[in-house]
């Protein structure tokens, strides 16, 4: 029997994806869950993995060439079975939207509650794993897999393996890796994961890496980084035309759709940080202890949680089909991440009710995993105000444009220590740009800058932020 | 639109007001839709008015009289029977009208607007209703979305044109005031065999000739062999491998030629004739060309999983929407068109349609049978219990037949079942709900049925399945 493997949706509004390269020929044996194919979509890289064992029957889309999902891609001819043209399911939704119907030669057990709860929840019950008497599919059944399915845990699982060949030295992946508390410290500072560097030291039986081999280790990743940038850089003629697709289309549509949506106004300020960079130096010590880098983030995120609670239209979303302003009581913060593959925004939910500590170890999990191209679809999803902290590279102000269709963005210029007036006398004070963009079809300037006010009187006195 | 129109709107016109049409029109009025169902005829279509109701309202009352009969075994005598057709008639009507009247109350209580008339199609929006007899006006219906629910009608065979007098057809057969002597029925497929019982235990000579080579061709050899053996009991003659060609007046009767394949021609005389060699689609009542819709090469409106045809907001259900012809498909099909047009997540996805022929005895069959179950690739197992095994069957003195139940081997999966014994449409409800429900042979045999029953035959026939049997000998 023949398997037409579509390309799947790998989540949420994906609609296409570019075949990058082949990793089978046809005729090549293949096992089950062996990647054939690297595809980029809007969102990411992912490998895509045979579903059966067998061989490459056929290759119907080419390297380079995008394709919308639901498309067969590529054919397999199963082990054992002679080739026939019997369609197989698939995981993507029908074409037309309606519901795939059954032949007797593909049926699946199922009562009618479960089959309709699919159609329901746009499942294709074939996809589905029961766990019922003989494998027959319950509701339960239908949902995880619904929800499997949103989550995109495929998807993710394909872009964890994504590229691990780019990191050269051999990395190595365990489990538990015993470690001096100075050497872990060593591992936060250079983004090293401790898990992942190789060692042939143990200690009671577990292994044990020292200072100089993740020294080692984060040396020999920079310049593996260094060695792709120059390889991918190396110019040769004039000109060069580079394809503007894939993750990089998608930012760039992002942008446009932003830009020509919302009417952007962007607000200057500056805000006096001197205070909380004092605080922040004796809570990094304390934060340390405890294997967390505590950045200023987490007190800008907490700042501006205060002053969206008193101006929430900041904290909102325009419905323009439904006329009306969506206004947000909860406070998921995204975080513009540079990575190799372009501006990614991971998402840090309910900044309001998690501690300094706690979002500061979220953040940089997430900020580690986007530039590892290893972060989940969702967690990308969900926000409803941004920070971009331009000022990490340098600025003192840009003027951000807004994620939207969120309502607002906050550029951070960086900290510099510069001379102000206090109490009559010029003395040096750490200060910040603030940058602070506005949709104004639904924002007043006026309600821009008393935003900033509130986010700065809380960076300006962090002391407010415990009350 | 017509000058002199009389113009409204609906959400859903529904056209035709047999079982697939009222179903679909309640539900749809269920979903507070804005409901229209148009019927030329009479409310309850060919189901209730001229087929199953009818002819299950004789079946029994005739069962009554062979029942009394064979009650001299087992010591209750009664003098033969007398029969009162007109008042028998009646009686059928009585019920057919209750019905028929409960569906047109049914209607109004859930807020569907009855119209009576023709209904044709303008356009793809819109249908005029076309109100017989002279100086009616017509009215325009303009739609949203249409239900097409114009059922089936009796295959004419050529030459052989319904007159009500000596060539009928099943609803012909179903109004006689007066019982034939000899009947000569073309058709032994289950509308021919349930109306041959009827008269054959209305005392009247049947003879059958079918041009397949045996009775209810549509079912296994071993399922129609039982019926045929009581039908003969009943003294109903079979004449196979004959098809029907020409027909005289014979005095007050009828002689009818048929013919086999090599061209041997045998003559029948009897009073009457019906013919009973299917039904097919009702598509030439409605314009369809003006909606855009037309028929495949069988006569049938086709439609997706969902009902739909292929003009959008166009549905058809029912009998014109294809095979199976049955009232139970066209109801559930109704149900499914409007839930549809509700936007509800449905389809008709249904595992296994159940059949039933209410035959002496009845036989009643769903899903697959083991040969259907082999050709779909899968390994199948049968169990059999023969209704000679069942304590149930033989205090009714009815221990004709079996239950026999076929499942994946691998799995257990209840695949299909086929029935033939007594109250066979009854216990096939079982068998559909477990095709249905992915329900294993485990499961079958794991529930407890009452004891004395005929449905513990379909427990005993899947543990028979599963070489478990108590009261069978395991295979
Ligand atoms: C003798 C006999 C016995 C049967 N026994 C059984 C049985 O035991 N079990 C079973 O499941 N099925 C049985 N059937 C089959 C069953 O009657 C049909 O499957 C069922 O009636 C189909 O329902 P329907 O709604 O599709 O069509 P119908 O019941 O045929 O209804 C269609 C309706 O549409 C109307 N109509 C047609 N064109 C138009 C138009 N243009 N405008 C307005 N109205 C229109 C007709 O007047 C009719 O009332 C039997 C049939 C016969 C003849």
């Amino acid at each position: 029997m023949t398997y037409e493997f579509e390309l799947p949706d790998v989540g949420e509004g994906v609609a296409e994806g570019e075949i990058v390269s082949w990793l089978v020929e046809v005729g090549d044996a293949v096992t089950e869950d062996q990647p054939v194919a690297e595809v980029e979509t809007d969102k990411a890289v992912v490998d895509v993995p045979s579903p059966v064992d067998g061989s490459v029957a056929e290759i119907r889309a080419d390297a380079g060439e995008m394709v919308p999902v639901g498309d067969v891609i590529i054919v397999f001819a199963e082990d054992g079975e002679e080739t026939a043209t019997d369609e197989e399911p698939s995981d993507a939704p029908d074409s037309t939207g309606e519901p795939a119907s059954d032949t007797d030669d593909e049926r699946v057990f199922a009562p009618p509650s479960a089959r309709r709860l699919a159609r329901e929840l746009d499942v294709s019950i074939e996809a589905v794993e029961g766990t019922g008497p003989s494998g027959r599919i319950t509701t339960a059944d239908v949902r995880a897999h619904a929800e499997t399915d949103e989550s995109g845990s495929e998807p993710t699982q394909a872009i964890e393996s994504v590229e691990t060949d780019s990191v050269p030295a051999t990395s190595a992946s365990r489990e538990i890796t015993l470690a001096a508390p100075a050497t872990r410290k060593l591992a936060a500072e250079e983004g090293v994961e401790l898990n992942a560097v190789p060692t042939d030291k143990t200690q009671e039986g577990e292994a044990f890496v020292t200072p100089a081999q993740v020294q080692q280790y984060a040396q020999s990743q920079q310049a593996a980084q260094a060695a792709d940038v120059a390889a991918i850089g190396a110019p040769s003629g004039r000109e060069e035309r580079i394809p503007y697709r894939g993750v990089r289309r998608t930012i760039g549509q992002q942008m446009e759709a932003s830009k020509f949506t919302a009417p952007h106004v962007t607000h200057h300020d500056e805000v006096d940080v001197t205070q909380l960079v004092e605080r922040r130096s004796t809570l990094a010590e304390v934060a340390d202890e405890q294997g967390v880098s505590l950045t200023y983030m987490p007190f800008v995120m907490k700042a501006i949680v205060e002053g969206l609670k008193e101006f929430p239209a900041l904290n909102a979303t325009l419905d323009e089909d439904a006329e009306e302003i969506i206004l947000k009581h909860y406070y998921n913060i995204g975080i513009a991440v540079a990575t190799d593959a372009g501006l990614m925004v991971p998402v840090v939910d309910g900044v309001d009710r998690k501690g300094l500590l706690q979002l500061s170890s979220e953040m940089n999990e997430l900020i580690e995993k986007a530039r590892e191209r290893s972060i989940a679809r969702e967690e990308m999803q969900g926000g409803t105000f941004t920070i971009t902290n331009f000022g990490a590279i340098g600025g003192e102000h840009a003027t951000p444009i807004i994620n939207h269709p969120e309502s607002a963005i906050l550029g951070l210029g960086e900290i510099k220590e510069k001379p102000r007036v206090v109490d009559g006398e010029v003395v040096v004070r750490s200060v910040m740009g603030l940058s602070l963009s506005i949709d104004h079809r639904t924002i007043d300037g006026a309600t821009a800058a008393q935003f900033a006010n509130t986010v700065k009187r809380y960076l300006e006195t962090p002391e407010l932020l415990l009350l | 639109m017509v000058v002199g129109d009389i113009a409204t709107g609906t959400d859903v016109v529904v056209i035709g007001g047999g079982p697939a049409g009222y179903t679909a029109a309640i539900r749809a009025a269920q979903h507070d839709l804005d409901v229209t169902l148009i019927e030329k005829g009479t409310y309850g279509g060919t189901c209730l008015n001229h087929g199953c109701i009818p002819s299950k309202a004789l079946l029994h009352a005739t069962d009554i009289a062979q029942q009394a009969t064979d009650a001299e075994q087992f010591g209750v005598s009664f003098d033969e029977p007398e029969f009162d057709l007109p008042t028998m008639i009646d009686w059928k009507n009585d019920v057919v009208g209750q019905l028929t009247g409960g569906v047109e109350k049914l209607c109004k209580a859930n807020g569907v607007n009855l119209m009576e008339g023709r209904a044709e199609f303008a356009d793809e929006n819109t249908v005029r209703v076309i109100h017989e007899g002279a100086g009616q006006g017509g009215e325009t219906v303009e739609f949203e979305h249409a239900i097409v629910a114009t059922g089936s009608r009796p295959i004419e065979v050529p030459g052989f044109e319904f007159d009500g007098e000596l060539v009928l057809s099943s609803r012909g057969a179903l109004a006689l005031e007066t019982i034939p002597d000899e009947l000569l029925v073309v058709g032994a497929g289950y509308i021919g065999m349930e109306l041959s019982t009827v008269f054959a235990r209305l005392g009247t000579d049947v003879t059958v000739v079918e041009m397949l080579d045996d009775v209810l061709p549509a079912y296994e050899d071993d399922i129609s062999r039982v019926v045929k053996g009581r039908a003969e009991s009943l003294g109903i003659e079979f004449n196979f491998g004959e098809a029907a060609s020409e027909w005289t007046e014979d005095g007050d009767g009828i002689v009818v030629t048929t013919e086999t394949e090599d061209g041997e021609t045998t003559e029948y005389a009897a009073d009457k004739t019906l013919v009973a060699v299917g039904r097919e689609p009702v598509t030439d009542t409605m314009n369809l060309e003006a909606a855009g819709l037309s028929t495949d090469e069988n006569g049938f409106l086709q439609t997706d999983e969902q009902l739909r045809t292929d003009i959008d907001g166009i549905f058809a259900v029912g009998d014109v929407a294809g095979e199976p012809m049955l009232a139970h498909e066209g109801m559930h099909a109704g149900e499914i068109a409007a839930d549809v047009i509700a936007g509800e997540p449905a389809a008709f996805d249904n595992r296994a349609v159940p059949a039933a022929v209410f035959t002496e005895p009845e036989i009643a069959t769903v899903g697959l049978t083991e040969r259907e179950a082999t050709d779909d690739g899968f390994e199948p197992i049968v169990g059999k219990m023969p209704m000679q095994a069942s304590g149930r069957a033989l205090t009714m003195e009815e221990s004709d037949g079996f239950v026999r139940i076929v499942a994946d081997e691998e799995s257990g999966f209840v695949l299909g079942g086929q029935i033939v014994g007594p109250e066979a449409s009854e216990m096939i409800a079982e068998v559909a709900l477990a095709v249905e429900m992915g329900a294993t042979l485990e499961d079958l045999t794991s529930t407890i049925h009452t004891h004395p029953t005929l449905s513990e035959a379909v427990m005993e026939a899947a543990a028979n399945a599963l070489g478990e049997a108590i009261h069978t000998l395991n295979r």
